[in-house]
C-alpha cells in the first residue's frame, strides 16, 4: 500500500470545497497507475469508515468529499446552535423529482404532470441552484428547458443521475402498496 | 458545514399549515396540494382499482372536498376545478350511447388513468428522495471563505452560454439607450480585446463584466468584448460566474492557469 499517496489524497480532498473528481486528482498528481489510485482511495475510505472516526469520505456528485457521519448530527447542531435543518417543501420536492426523471423538461410539461402550475416552484429551485436552465426548446413559444444541477446530486448524496431510484424500484414499491391495500 | 441546506425551503405553501381553534388547540390538517393528490387519496381510501375507476362515485367525493374548501390549497382552486371538469367530461363520454363497445384503449378514462399512474410514480420518487434528503441533512460538510469574493459555488455556478446570452441582451438594451454624438472609427479585433481582458484579469484578479461592458467606448467595441468573453469561456481560459439570473457576471482566470491566486490562506 502506498501510504504517501494516501496521505496526499487525504490532503487534496480535505482542501477541496467541492467534491474532488478523479480527473482533478490526476491533473494534480500526474502519472499515477489507475489501480494504485483506486486502491489508495478505497483504503482511505475504509480508514475513515472505522467506528472511532467522526468523519467519513463519501462519493458524491462525481467526486470525493469529507462529511461528518450522520450519527453525530446532534453534536454539530449543538455547536452551531441550529435546531433543525429545513427540508424542501413537498411541492418543491415534487417538481424536483419530475425534473430529475424527465429532464430535459419545460415548465408546461412539469405542470401537466403535477396538475398544478409550477412556475413558483421552479423559481425557488433555481434560487437554491438545485436546477438549471439549459436552453430553449424548439417548440411554439420557445419555452425554457430545465435540468438538475450538480448541487442536486450533492444535496441528495448521489454520485450521478444513475444513482436515482430506478423505475423498477418505484414499480416494486407501488406493487407492494397495492398488495397491502387489498 | 453546509450553510446552503439551511436555507433550502420553499415559502410557497406551509405544509399542513397549523390553524388555531378557540380553546388554543393546535390542529394540523392535511392539505391537498393539487387535484391529483386528492384524487389519488380518494382512490386509495375507497380501495379502488386505478384502471377501473367508478367515475360517478369518485366525482361526487371529489366535489365534496372541493366544497368544504378546508382541505385543499385554495390558491389552486382553478386547477382543482379543471380536474373536476375533466371528471365530468369523462362521465359524459361514458354515458353516450354507442353502437359498439369501445376498445379498451379508447376508454374515456384513459387520459385520467395515465396521468394518475405517472403521478403515482412521482409520489414514490418523492418519498425515496425525501429519505435521501433526511440522510444528507445529517451529514455536514466543511465550508470556508475562499480568497476571492465568495466563489464557494465556483464549479456549480459557472454560467453556460445561455445565461451569458441573457445578460448580453440586457447589456445591449442598456447600450442602446445611450445617445452617441461622436462617431469614432476605431477598429477593435477580437484578439486584441481578448489580450486586454486577460491582462486586466491578471492585474485585477477578477472583473465585473457588466461594468466593463458599460465602459466600452462604442457599441462595436462592447460587442467585441462580449464575443471575447464567450471565446475565453469556451477555451477554458476564464471562469464566468453569475450569482443570479440577470445579475452581473464576474470573471476569473481559470485555476489551472499559472497566474492563479490560489488557496493563499487557511
Amino acid at each position: 500500500m502506498n501510504d504517501q499517496l494516501k496521505a496526499i489524497l487525504e490532503v487534496l480532498i480535505f482542501i477541496s470545497q467541492e467534491p474532488l473528481t478523479v480527473d482533478k486528482i490526476r491533473e494534480v498528481l500526474g502519472e499515477v497507475p489507475d489501480e494504485e489510485l483506486q486502491a489508495a482511495l478505497q483504503a482511505l475510505q475504509s480508514d475513515y469508515a472505522a467506528d472511532n472516526r467522526g468523519i467519513q469520505l463519501v462519493q458524491t456528485a462525481g467526486g470525493y468529499l469529507f462529511t461528518t457521519k450522520p450519527e453525530h448530527d446532534q453534536w454539530v447542531r449543538r455547536l452551531l446552535q441550529i435546531e433543525k435543518k429545513t427540508k424542501l417543501s413537498s411541492a418543491a420536492l415534487e417538481t424536483l423529482s419530475i425534473i430529475a426523471y424527465h429532464q430535459p423538461i419545460t415548465q408546461a410539461e412539469i405542470s401537466a404532470i403535477r396538475g398544478v402550475d409550477s412556475t413558483y416552484c421552479l423559481k425557488t429551485l433555481l434560487q437554491k441552484k438545485l436546477i438549471k436552465i439549459t436552453g430553449r426548446k424548439k417548440a411554439p413559444g420557445n419555452p425554457l428547458i430545465y435540468r438538475t444541477s450538480e448541487r442536486f446530486l450533492q444535496y441528495f448524496g448521489l454520485n450521478s443521475l444513475e444513482d436515482l431510484p430506478k423505475e423498477e424500484e418505484i414499480a416494486k414499491i407501488l406493487e407492494e402498496e397495492k398488495q397491502s391495500v387489498s | 458545514m453546509e450553510q446552503e441546506t439551511q436555507e433550502i425551503k420553499d415559502t410557497q405553501i406551509p405544509e399542513g399549515a397549523p390553524s388555531f381553534s378557540d380553546d388554543g388547540y393546535q390542529v394540523k390538517l392535511e392539505i391537498f396540494e393539487g387535484p391529483l393528490d386528492l384524487l389519488l387519496f380518494l382512490i386509495r381510501k375507497k380501495k379502488i382499482e386505478i384502471h377501473d375507476i367508478p367515475i360517478a362515485l369518485i366525482t361526487r367525493d371529489y366535489l365534496e372536498y372541493l366544497e368544504r374548501k378546508d382541505q385543499i390549497n385554495l390558491d389552486r382552486e382553478a386547477e382543482f376545478l379543471l380536474i373536476a371538469a375533466l371528471l365530468i367530461y369523462i362521465k359524459s363520454q361514458m354515458l353516450l350511447p354507442r353502437e359498439q363497445e369501445l376498445p379498451s384503449e379508447e376508454d374515456p378514462r384513459k387520459i385520467l388513468v395515465d396521468r394518475l399512474l405517472e403521478f403515482q410514480k412521482v409520489k414514490v420518487a418523492c418519498t425515496l428522495l425525501r429519505e435521501k434528503e433526511e440522510e444528507q441533512l445529517q451529514c455536514w460538510k466543511r465550508t470556508f471563505l475562499p480568497p476571492v469574493a465568495r466563489p464557494e459555488e465556483l464549479e456549480l455556478l459557472e454560467v453556460d452560454l445561455f445565461n451569458l446570452a441573457e445578460t448580453f441582451f440586457l447589456l445591449m438594451k442598456r447600450k442602446e439607450r445611450e445617445d452617441f454624438r461622436l462617431i469614432k472609427s476605431k477598429d477593435v479585433s477580437v484578439e486584441d480585446k481578448m489580450k486586454e481582458i486577460v491582462e486586466y484579469l491578471e492585474k485585477q484578479g477578477s472583473m465585473d463584466f457588466l461594468e466593463y461592458f458599460a465602459q466600452q467606448e462604442s457599441l462595436e467595441e462592447a460587442l467585441v468584448s462580449f464575443f471575447c468573453l464567450l471565446e475565453l469561456v469556451k477555451n477554458h481560459t476564464v471562469v464566468a460566474i453569475q450569482e443570479q439570473l440577470f445579475q452581473t457576471i464576474r470573471v476569473w482566470l481559470r485555476k489551472t492557469r499559472a497566474h492563479h491566486h490560489g488557496y493563499s490562506h487557511e
